[in-house]
């Protein structure tokens, strides 16, 4: 697989199964440093991160090391945390705040928006040295929705809009959730990894089919997880336990796609007549307040739940929070998870969804722990050489259209969205594209 | 030793105890020493000033205590196939604040847990702190707190109380 031609890489998608090698070969993952994080729009923070000039935050972008970072004239830039000068990593705080950037090593000091400011000793210079060629090296392309900023390190490909399509809506129905419709991630993230490969955490994300067995630890003798929302008595009925099978209205869930590897599952209702607390309560009436009794109750019936822009974020809508997946090496991934603050909701609100994230996504989660195990299993049987395929072939056939935003809809059960991811990764794995 | 005449040695011996259960699994039992208001706290961050507009790796109420223990006791965790065996080292005992009104104390230590499973083991070390609650000849714990020195790293699952 060295040469990564595509014609070779092909063979390893098929219809309804995908090769073993795909999750096992270093070399292939090499290739999707290049051709899938070198190339896609990738999520790579949010503005309220970075709220007040000179504020920053960094993280790598596959291979990349990056500095998100906001200038005096208020722009946030995503640059290269690469000194030009010798190659040394610039800022090495996960999160901050500088009126320059300087490098450790000779002290190279480079403005907010990545320019070369000042260089010691500068007499030592060339006579032809032009500071201007020196700055950091900006992402070719950078762009923003809500807040939520994106970038692509490729200088061309397809724009911001075709790629993120119709997920969009997602963003907005979030976003929306905030009664001053703006969020912060400002409360922090939690951040897990496993020997593993980042694709078995981006195929997990709209997977419905394994919520009652993978989470059976989650489950109470009558089939009903836990309650993992502010206000709720108790969580969803996912297994009938008199037939001892998954739940029906588990199986009627639907998930969507729509193109770019990207998908969501259907929508679900924030307010059921049985969630209350004064916390829920009092955010209902300042949502409803702010922007109206209709409006309010469309926000409170979000048109996607959770959802996938691939290749590496996930918008979570149960327990709200931005899920970034940044793979390692071919058997290692790291995940971080931003909780979100609403803002204009009440205090109790917000504290109520960080709380319960903790208990469904921290490292020490009830519910992300036992994806991890999942993960490091499929890690490990995939590694056998006996057995060369594994099988994504549920609900082939049984997609059908969906009017309502032009899209394609399956049963959530099934796995049609991760047939629609490996369409994706086959489209930037072919070298030509 | 505190005003009220408390020794650092039964402050350290209970610590000693609680640790115990943790490492017997005895997690119903451990959960038995929280006061009905006890809270047990990882902070995510280091110096973190609240669990509630930040994240934690763990804040558990009572409440939540017990919906993890019943995960804990359930057949098919499968995170814990096969289970967590762990050895908590507890030491560093300081008697850091006493409030003879509230009787309540605040007693620093330092823990050490290794923790093997699944051919693999790993170390979580940090300072704790305890606030106990005297209940007659013992203490209820109003809060523990754990402030592991790689709090903000990323972990990989973690299962069992530390």
């Amino acid at each position: 697989m060295r040469n990564g031609r595509a014609d070779e890489i092909a063979k390893l998608v098929e219809p309804g199964r995908v090769h073993r090698r795909v999750y096992t070969d270093p070399d292939l993952f090499e290739l999707e440093m290049e051709r899938i994080f070198g190339r896609a729009w990738l999520f790579v923070g949010h503005t309220s991160q970075v709220q007040n000039p000179g504020d920053f935050i960094t993280t790598d972008l596959g291979r990349q090391p990056v500095i998100m970072v906001r200038h005096r004239d208020g722009t946030v830039h995503v640059l290269l945390n690469r000194c030009t000068h010798r190659g040394a990593k610039v800022v090495n705080e996960r999160c901050g705040h500088a009126q320059r950037l300087t490098c450790c090593y000779h002290g190279w000091t480079f403005d907010t928006d990545g320019r070369l400011a000042t260089v010691p000793v500068p007499e030592g210079c060339g006579e032809g040295f032009d500071k201007e060629a020196f700055g950091l090296a900006s992402a070719p392309r950078v762009s923003q929705y809500r807040g939520f900023v994106f970038v692509s390190l490729a200088a061309k490909g397809t724009s911001f809009e075709d790629h993120i399509g119709p997920v969009k809506d997602n963003i907005d129905d979030l976003v929306d959730r905030a009664p001053d419709g703006e969020l912060a991630l400002d409360a922090g993230m939690h951040r897990y990894a496993f020997n593993g490969n980042w694709k078995l955490q981006v195929e997990n994300v709209l997977d419905s089919y394994h919520v009652p067995f993978g989470h059976a630890s989650t489950v109470n003798k009558d089939g009903v997880q836990f309650a993992r929302r502010e206000g709720d008595q108790k969580g969803a009925a996912v297994v009938e336990t008199e037939k001892k099978q998954t739940a029906a209205s588990w199986k009627d869930r639907k998930s969507f796609i729509a193109g770019n590897g990207h998908g969501w599952t259907s929508n679900t209702s924030l307010d059921d007549s049985k969630r209350s607390s004064p916390a829920f309560d009092e955010y209902k009436k300042v949502l409803a307040e702010k922007a109206g009794e209709t409006r309010a109750k469309e926000i409170l019936t979000p048109r996607l739940h959770n959802s996938l822009i691939y290749p590496n974020m996930s918008i979570m809508g149960l327990n709200i929070h931005i899920r970034v997946i940044k793979p390692i090496a071919v058997d290692r991934t790291e995940v971080n998870i931003y909780p979100i603050r609403l803002v204009g909701a009440p205090a109790a609100m917000n504290f109520g969804n960080i709380r319960l994230l903790n208990v469904t996504h921290s490292a020490a989660s009830f519910v992300q722990t036992d994806d991890l195990e999942s993960f490091v299993r499929a890690q490990k049987g995939l590694r056998s050489q006996m057995t060369d395929w594994i099988d994504i072939s549920r609900g082939l056939g049984a997609e059908e259209p969906d009017r309502e935003r032009n899209t394609t809809r399956g049963l959530a059960t099934h796995e049609m969205v991760v047939r629609a991811q490996y369409k994706a990764w086959l489209g930037y794995m072919d070298e030509a594209a | 030793m505190t005003a009220d005449g408390i020794g650092r040695v039964t402050f350290e011996d209970f610590i000693i105890h609680e640790a115990g259960l943790l490492d017997a699994r005895r997690f119903r039992d451990w959960m038995g020493l929280f006061a009905e208001d006890g809270t047990y706290w990882v902070p995510a961050v280091p110096d973190q000033k609240s669990p509630f507009d930040q994240a934690s790796l763990f804040y558990d109420d009572r409440d939540l205590m017990k919906t993890r223990i019943d995960r804990l006791e359930h057949p098919r965790i499968h995170v814990q196939t096969p289970p967590s065996r762990t050895a908590h080292l507890t030491g560093n005992v300081v008697i850091e604040d006493s409030d003879a009104a509230k009787n309540e104390y605040v007693i620093g230590s330092t823990v050490i847990m290794v923790e093997y499973r699944d051919d693999a083991q790993r170390v979580f070390a940090g300072r704790q702190h305890h606030r106990l609650r005297r209940n007659g000849d013992s203490f209820r714990i109003v809060q523990k707190r754990v402030d592991l020195i790689n709090c903000d790293s990323a972990f990989d699952a973690m299962a069992v109380p530390i």
